[in-house]
């Protein structure tokens, strides 16, 4: 029989993890709620999904290839460089928003049925994982255009959604407090974010950068993601093994940080939303 | 401890922070820090409330609206974790408190029923075996592939009744007696209510219809101001309530 005894204390991290892996029937259903909603009524489907990132890339890849006339210091195409980092930072950006705004306007599920918010925000950013794997295939297809192929180490790719999505979750459940508390904040977090995309090399290779600003780049983590990607995925890159451990720990890190930050600032804010 | 005891509710408390200001933004809580000045004050919505609910039996909350009836419920539904105090509740709960939580109008009747039914915590297996069965309560069959948005309100609402009540809870949440549907599915719905009010589940009733709490319940509390004012048969209590309406 189950037992709810309010004084019984639970452990952050470890009880909200057991708790989503016991919401899994539940994560499953909200992760194919939020893709047939997308798509269902829409002739071309889940391909809907790609046109953002895909036309995205496009109108960058016309501005510093045709405009700038900018090239590959190294001699690579920028297209499909281009390409994964837009695919990537769409995941990443998606996913975040989708699974802060899951629990920040959640009231109509939160307030009334008895749910761990985490499993919401992990159901989010599953979906945009998702997303992003049907983007591989046209990402694929460039690199098939442009003379070269995934590689060998493609599959690799999963260990690096898999932390993605760590990240995701534990940053969107700062964010979800945020947003909760304090009205004015998601302006404010909104260009934190767009500071966070630009020093994301998106668009620009990092072999271009001075020393200094080398650093800061690659103090974000999204930089570790990318370049990983970007190596095992076509490789347009080159991550070493420190790339991989700072990808992997700065993951680790956010998740089980904004775990226990949630369920600290939680039950001070539930009744905000 | 009694073994048939289903909720126990020991001094429990609600307080809410709540800003001086209409909204509360970094802004202004920047500039009160800076300056020194509280913004903030407590709200109680519960002050030291306890009761406790058997197997069998079913308890009334009266009170004023605002007197934090819904905040009791919704504390007993694990919604709202208490500020002080302890909650016991064992065994499986239906709370229905607002129908239809996470219904989705572009999902079919069926993907609303799944994903609702899961939501209240039942496994997507059972709740797959039962959607028909569902579906035929609610007089919905042949609708079940129709997304909700060309629902009319009152067939939402039956949907939402018919997949909450499909369970045989330990304890049960009411709030408000529900009138759904057309006079025929309220009068189906409110048989289906008593039966699972008589099935030996712990039932918690909310309402502000003093006829149904001495129809239904064996006791009664009266709630004012997050505070107990009265506990007791449901004639003493609605006795108090209304001396002290008219006061």
């Amino acid at each position: 029989m189950k037992i709810y005894d309010s004084a019984v204390k639970q452990t952050p991290v470890i009880s909200q993890i057991k708790a989503i892996y016991e919401s899994r029937d539940l994560l499953r259903i909200l992760v194919a709620r939020d893709l047939t909603v997308r798509y269902k009524r829409s002739v071309i489907g889940i391909w809907w999904s790609l046109l953002n990132p895909i036309f995205t890339t496009g109108v960058l890849f016309y501005v510093f290839n045709t405009v700038f006339k900018s090239r590959m210091p190294d001699g690579t195409s920028f297209l499909p460089y281009l390409l994964s980092g837009v695919l990537l930072m769409t995941f990443f950006n998606q996913g975040l928003t989708m699974a802060a705004d899951s629990i920040a306007n959640g009231s109509g599920v939160l307030t009334k049925v008895y749910v761990r918010p985490e499993v919401f925000a992990a159901s989010a950013t599953i979906s945009s994982a998702i997303n992003f794997c049907f983007g591989l295939v046209p990402l694929t297809a460039v690199l098939l255009i442009t003379g070269k192929h995934p590689g060998i180490k493609a599959p690799l790719v999963l260990i690096a959604i898999f932390f993605l999505i760590l990240f995701t979750i534990g940053l969107s459940l700062f964010m979800a407090v945020a947003y909760i508390s304090f009205d004015d904040s998601k302006s404010l977090i909104a260009i934190l974010l767009l500071m966070l995309q630009y020093m994301t090399p998106v668009f620009y290779p990092i072999s271009v950068l001075g020393p200094h600003t080398l650093r800061v780049i690659k103090l974000n983590p999204l930089t570790a993601f990318l370049t990983v990607f970007r190596d095992v995925f076509g490789n347009n890159g080159s991550a070493t093994f420190g790339t991989w451990i700072y990808m992997m720990a700065s993951a680790l890190v956010i998740f089980v940080g904004g775990l226990y930050f949630f369920m600290r600032k939680w039950p001070k804010v539930v009744a905000k939303i | 401890m009694k073994k048939d005891v289903i909720v126990e509710v020991n001094d429990v408390s609600m307080v809410y922070r709540r800003t001086r200001h209409r909204v509360s933004t970094l802004k202004q809580t920047a500039i009160d820090t800076i300056t020194k000045r509280i913004s903030h004050e407590d709200f109680y919505a519960l002050t030291d409330v306890s009761l406790s609910v058997s197997r069998g039996e079913t308890l009334a909350i009266i009170g004023r609206n605002g007197a934090g009836k819904s905040t009791l419920l919704k504390v007993l539904a694990r919604v709202l974790p208490p500020s002080n105090g302890r909650v016991i509740v064992r065994g499986d709960v239906a709370p229905m408190i607002e129908l239809g939580a996470g219904f989705n109008p572009e999902l079919t009747g069926a993907e609303n029923i799944l994903l609702y039914g899961t939501l209240l915590g039942r496994s997507t297996i059972e709740m797959k075996s039962r959607i028909e069965a569902i579906a035929d309560w609610a007089g919905l069959r042949e609708s079940l592939d129709v997304p909700l948005r060309a629902y009319s309100s009152g067939m939402v609402g039956r949907l939402a009744f018919a997949t909450a009540t499909d369970t045989t809870p330990d304890l049960l949440l009411i709030d408000e007696v529900l009138s759904v549907g057309d006079e025929d599915f309220q009068e189906r719905s409110k048989a289906r209510t008593v039966e699972m009010m008589k099935s030996g589940c712990a039932v918690i009733l909310v309402t502000h219809d003093l006829g149904a709490v001495e129809a239904m319940a064996n006791r009664a509390l009266y709630l004012e101001a997050g505070q107990v004012k009265a506990t007791g048969t449901p004639k003493s209590v609605i006795a108090k309530y209304h001396s002290d309406l008219h006061r």
